[in-house]
């Protein structure tokens, strides 16, 4: 019995601030990118050169923001508004109701799924009823500050719960739909931020998902042991 | 235990192998909480209510003010804030007095378009050339500041003729509505160029009144139910909703025993479902059909003299107006003696293609079976030579008597109306100048050069061309007018109109040429009252359901707005918000027009108020019951058959006196023909109001767009039914789907009006869009569209 492991939140720690940094990063890049300032702060502290190294998107992305310009910040910010924002058809709508209501509709019940599971925890989107709650940029921030919740834990229990929560959010919601979302942009976007923060959006997504499941297992065995201390003491 | 479920082993050792995780590097990238990203989730503040409260549907009424001839009850079920369905009129039918305003299969998509992902969600401004497509998001602030200081700009460089509020029906029915707004703030600051008439029933509304003095040539629907035979003569009202309880009237006539004839190029919806009896016929044909028809009635003296010499003028030459010869009369006209050529069905089988003794058929029983309803369509009229079609109908109304008499019909434009509210949203234009609506393209490109030949009235000359175009809600900018190769060629010209502002709620083929674009509401999220067309004793609520979305806003928020940038706010609003012109509305339409008119609360809560009447509406009853007392507004007091204010324009080829068959160009018997064969027309489609909703997926489900060609016409050109097409002339070229059938007269092709103009590459339309392929050349009299008067080519694509 290893009775003198560091307590559970501090062996965590690194794991979710890994994922933190991921969720922060996937979020900035589907920002609106007018001001580069934050473009800037991807190229400097994003470490493209490891993610290059891990993945296809990374790679794509790093030779992007390698050859950052004036003048290819306007062309992404011409192909985000085609992409996302419009006026005209968008090429890849980035809320999840469009892609799971079967006539492709906005406020749609995945719209409320999403408002409930935000209430639940206390938050609440800004414009909510103005605008639909379950874009993807919410649903990343969301991510974030479930991610910030499980830092600031430190009863095993209720980091548990915590990572149950991310779970259920990556297994009926951002998995479901975000792949559809990035296979439209893959197949209509020449830019190759999109194209790489697309390909490294869905996998990242599904990596979380499983690394979550088993970090969950494990910890329910850590549960059962600790249950077992109490008893015999 | 084993290695997966070791937590130690899994973080420190089997994790730090796992690809992502190697990634470390953004540690410290200060994010959404910090700075970067604007944090969008706040806290939630908890609401009172109980869970239980929360989840209570709340079903509010309201209806649509598109530019459809009814108006139907649509229910808006609310749940948390956000419109979860929609439903109808529950009201039963039966009692016709309070006939169920159902909606249509347009209806039902309501919440499809609300939610569309497609939807207008922020100001824009346009970015690169006019056209192109090309925008920029914009703040509020800034949409209105550049609109303020352009409205101002160009009136004080050009004069206020230079102002133009183009045509638009997207929101027409209501009491306020982005044209009048729009109007409204151009009025107070120097005024507008204004215009008449409608791309509706334009070459109707000038004509009939030569002959009755009005427009009002209709009678209320339930007179229908005392009809024995009744005529619809290119209406197709399962279709095109001229007002939402028609059909419930017309199926009630059908129950009663009337006898009901359809007579379309086209076997229509209403063909199936109402006639006994469809009549081919080709496109701008009508009157030698009707001319025919007037043959046989008088030759076999079927026609009613008595009426004739009492109400008329011009039947015959013992009734000519002062100083125009005997054998100018239509009697004369219709036997020949002038121009030696009878008008018999013999004559016209050749022109139009209905067999003689069809057309015989027909113009005794329409004479002989009393009373009878002669009820005219609108689109026989958008051809080369309207006017006459809407006289010519007149004409066989008074030919068999059936003017002024119910369950008869006096034909013409064939307005009615008795029911009405007070619309409190008033401005005055202080200019004076009006073109046609159809001219408007003429009026950007040389409106200086523009006469009273030209339907110029108000003024001589106008001191400017159009060089700013306000156009909300409407497709008129480009798709919707004839001609959009001439149009876009010409909107392109950055020079000619310098300012458009469009306000839309989607981005239609007109949006994408707007310099500032604005997000406009639908009407959940807007107050407002619906009223249907001129015909029908209803009129619908329309309750505010939701707050408008994303960005968008009411225009009438807009202009006042603008008006406060112009330190003209408070004349504006003249502090009302749209609520407040909503309650205006309906308190003073208690007060001056109808005592028994619901109260506001009332009308809120029932949705719909319908005004009730003992009798029918019988058009010109008045007139026909005593004519020295109510005579007719004509000059001579009398329906002018033959119209010496016409004679006197001296034109009389192309606008005769007497209602007659002119030969079209770009008709059947244009040498065109050879080079382009077919008549190509259009009608109104059962899933699009106009152009409304053509990118609304269902409704595209419920009736796709396509092009109707007769198999003979197909077979010729190794077309096969599901095909896809190239249809042309020398205006344009556009590529549709082909349903080969039957339905539709050999020699004649047929596109639903109102798709969206998607060009490709290459400029040619992929979406079946029509006018791509239609004329801005006007109507003789009237300057009206002849939208209906095209000859094409069409091959496999």
């Amino acid at each position: 019995m290893n009775s003198t492991s560091k307590p559970l939140h501090i062996q965590l720690q690194s794991f979710l601030l890994a994922r933190k940094n991921y969720y922060e990063l996937l979020h900035l890049l589907f920002l609106v990118p007018t001001n580069d300032e934050f473009l800037l702060i991807i190229r400097n502290y994003g470490n493209l050169q490891e993610l290059e190294e891990i993945h296809e998107g990374g790679r794509i992305l790093r030779n992007f923001f390698d050859h950052l310009t004036d003048e290819q910040i306007q062309r992404e910010y011409e192909e985000f508004h085609r992409l996302f924002v419009g006026p005209g058809p968008l090429v890849a709508p980035p809320w999840e109701s469009y892609y799971r209501s079967r006539e492709h509709l906005l406020f749609e019940e995945w719209t409320y799924q999403i408002r409930e599971q935000y209430h639940h925890f206390g938050l609440q989107f800004k414009n909510e009823n103005n605008e639909p709650d379950d874009h993807l940029l919410f649903e990343l921030e969301f991510m974030v500050r479930l991610v910030d919740l499980c830092l600031q834990e430190t009863r095993t229990e209720e980091i548990v719960a915590l990572i149950s929560s991310q779970i259920h959010f990556l297994e009926k919601h951002l998995t479901i739909w975000v792949p559809y979302f990035c296979k439209r942009i893959i197949e209509h976007t020449s830019s190759q931020l999109y194209l790489g923060a697309a390909m490294l959006l869905e996998d990242l997504l599904s990596f979380d998902l499983t690394t979550l499941l088993e970090v969950r297992e494990a910890l329910s065995s850590v549960r059962q042991e600790e249950s077992e201390r109490a008893i015999i003491k | 235990m084993s290695d997966k479920k070791n937590l130690k082993e899994l973080l420190s050792n089997k994790m730090q192998r796992r690809t992502f995780l190697k990634w470390s590097g953004a540690i410290g990238i200060p994010v959404i909480a910090g700075g970067v990203g604007t944090k969008m989730l706040i806290d939630h503040k908890e609401e009172s209510k109980p869970v239980s409260a929360k989840a209570v549907e709340k079903v509010i009424s309201t209806c649509s003010i598109n530019n459809c001839g009814g108006r139907c009850v649509i229910k808006a079920h609310v749940k948390d804030g956000v419109v979860v369905r929609v439903s109808t009129d529950t009201q039963v039918s039966g009692d016709l007095s309070t006939p169920p305003l159902r909606a249509c299969v347009r209806g039902r998509n309501y919440r499809n378009m609300l939610y569309h992902s497609d939807r207008l969600k922020y100001p824009m401004k346009r970015v690169g050339k006019r056209g192109e497509g090309k925008f920029k998001r914009i703040s509020w602030e800034e949409a209105i500041e550049t609109i303020a200081s352009e409205v101002k700009r160009i009136g004080d460089k050009y004069g206020p003729e230079s102002r133009y509020v183009n045509y638009a029906s997207g929101q027409s029915w209501g009491l306020h509505g982005g044209k009048n707004a729009a109007r409204k703030l151009l009025a107070l600051t120097g005024g507008f160029l204004n215009y008449r008439n409608d791309y509706s029933s334009g070459a109707g509304n000038v004509a009939t009144p030569y002959t009755y003095g009005t427009n009002n040539s209709g009678s209320s629907f339930d007179s229908l139910l005392h009809s024995k035979y009744i005529i619809l003569w290119g209406q197709n009202p399962s279709e095109m909703i001229f007002s939402t309880p028609y059909r419930e009237y017309l199926m009630q006539a059908k129950k009663n025993g009337a006898k009901i004839i359809v007579i379309d190029p086209r076997y229509t919806d209403t063909a199936i479902a109402f006639a006994d009896e469809w009549i081919p016929i080709l496109p701008t044909t009508d009157n030698a059909m009707m001319d025919a028809m007037g043959y046989v009635i008088i030759t076999e003296k079927l026609h009613d003299q008595a009426f004739l010499d009492k109400y008329c003028l011009g039947f015959d030459g013992d009734h000519m107006p002062e100083g125009v010869a005997k054998e100018e009369s239509l009697k004369s006209y219709l036997l020949g003696e002038k121009d030696g050529v009878k008008k018999t069905p013999e004559w016209a089988e050749k022109i139009c293609g209905v067999p003689a003794g069809k057309i015989r058929e027909i113009a005794r029983d329409y004479a002989n079976t009393k009373p009878a309803a002669l009820i005219q369509g609108w689109a026989a009229q958008r051809q080369a030579y309207g006017e006459q079609f809407m006289r010519g109908g007149a004409q066989l109304a008074c030919l068999t008597g059936n003017v002024g008499k119910l369950g008869g019909w006096a034909a013409g434009t064939g307005y009615w109306s008795r029911s009405d509210i007070v619309y409190p949203f008033s401005y005055e234009n202080p200019v004076k100048a009006s073109i046609p609506c159809f001219l408007w393209t003429k009026a950007v490109e040389k409106g200086t050069e523009m006469t009273a030949a030209d339907g110029l009235e108000g003024t001589e000359k106008l001191a400017t061309n159009i060089k700013c175009i306000f156009n909300m809600a409407g497709n008129m900018l480009i798709n919707q007018h004839a001609d959009i190769n001439k149009t876009t060629k010409l909107l392109e010209d950055e020079s000619k109109v310098e300012f458009i502002v469009v306000s839309d709620i989607f981005m239609t083929p007109s949006a994408k040429y707007a310099d500032i674009l604005l997000p406009g509401t639908t009407f959940f999220e807007r107050y407002d009252i619906g009223v249907p067309w001129c015909f029908g004793d209803y009129v619908v609520f329309g309750d505010k359901t939701i707050d408008p979305l994303y960005e968008c806003r009411d225009e009438y928020d807009v202009f006042a707005e603008v008006a406060d940038k112009l330190g003209l706010k408070e004349k504006f609003t003249e502090g009302k918000t749209t609520l407040d012109l909503v309650k205006e509305s309906v308190e003073r339409t208690r007060k001056e027009l109808a005592p028994d008119f619901p109260s506001f609360e009332e009308f809120r809560k029932n949705g719909v108020h319908h005004f009730k009447y003992d009798e029918p509406l019988i058009g010109f009853k008045e007139q026909i019951d005593d004519l020295e007392k109510h005579p007719f507004e004509t000059p001579s007091g009398k329906i002018e058959l033959f119209s010496k204010a016409l004679w006197d324009m001296n034109q009389h080829d192309e606008i005769p006196a007497i209602a007659k068959y002119i030969p079209s160009w770009e008709g059947p018997q244009d040498p065109m023909k050879k080079k382009f064969p077919l008549q190509l027309i259009s009608w109104h489609y059962k899933r699009r109001c106009h152009s409304t909703y053509d990118n609304q997926a269902w409704l595209e489900e419920a009736a796709k767009q396509e092009m109707w060609m007769n198999p003979k016409d197909a077979e010729k050109r190794g077309i096969k039914d599901g095909d896809r097409v190239q249809v042309f002339n020398e205006r344009g070229s556009l590529i549709i789907d082909v349903k080969v059938t039957p339905r539709i007269t050999p020699g004649v092709a047929g596109i639903p009006q109102g798709a969206w103009y998607t060009p490709d590459q290459a400029g040619i339309d992929q979406r079946g869009s029509v006018n791509v392929l239609t004329s801005q050349k006007p109507t003789a009299l009237a300057k009206s569209n002849p939208q209906l008067t095209n000859l094409v080519e069409v091959k496999k694509a």
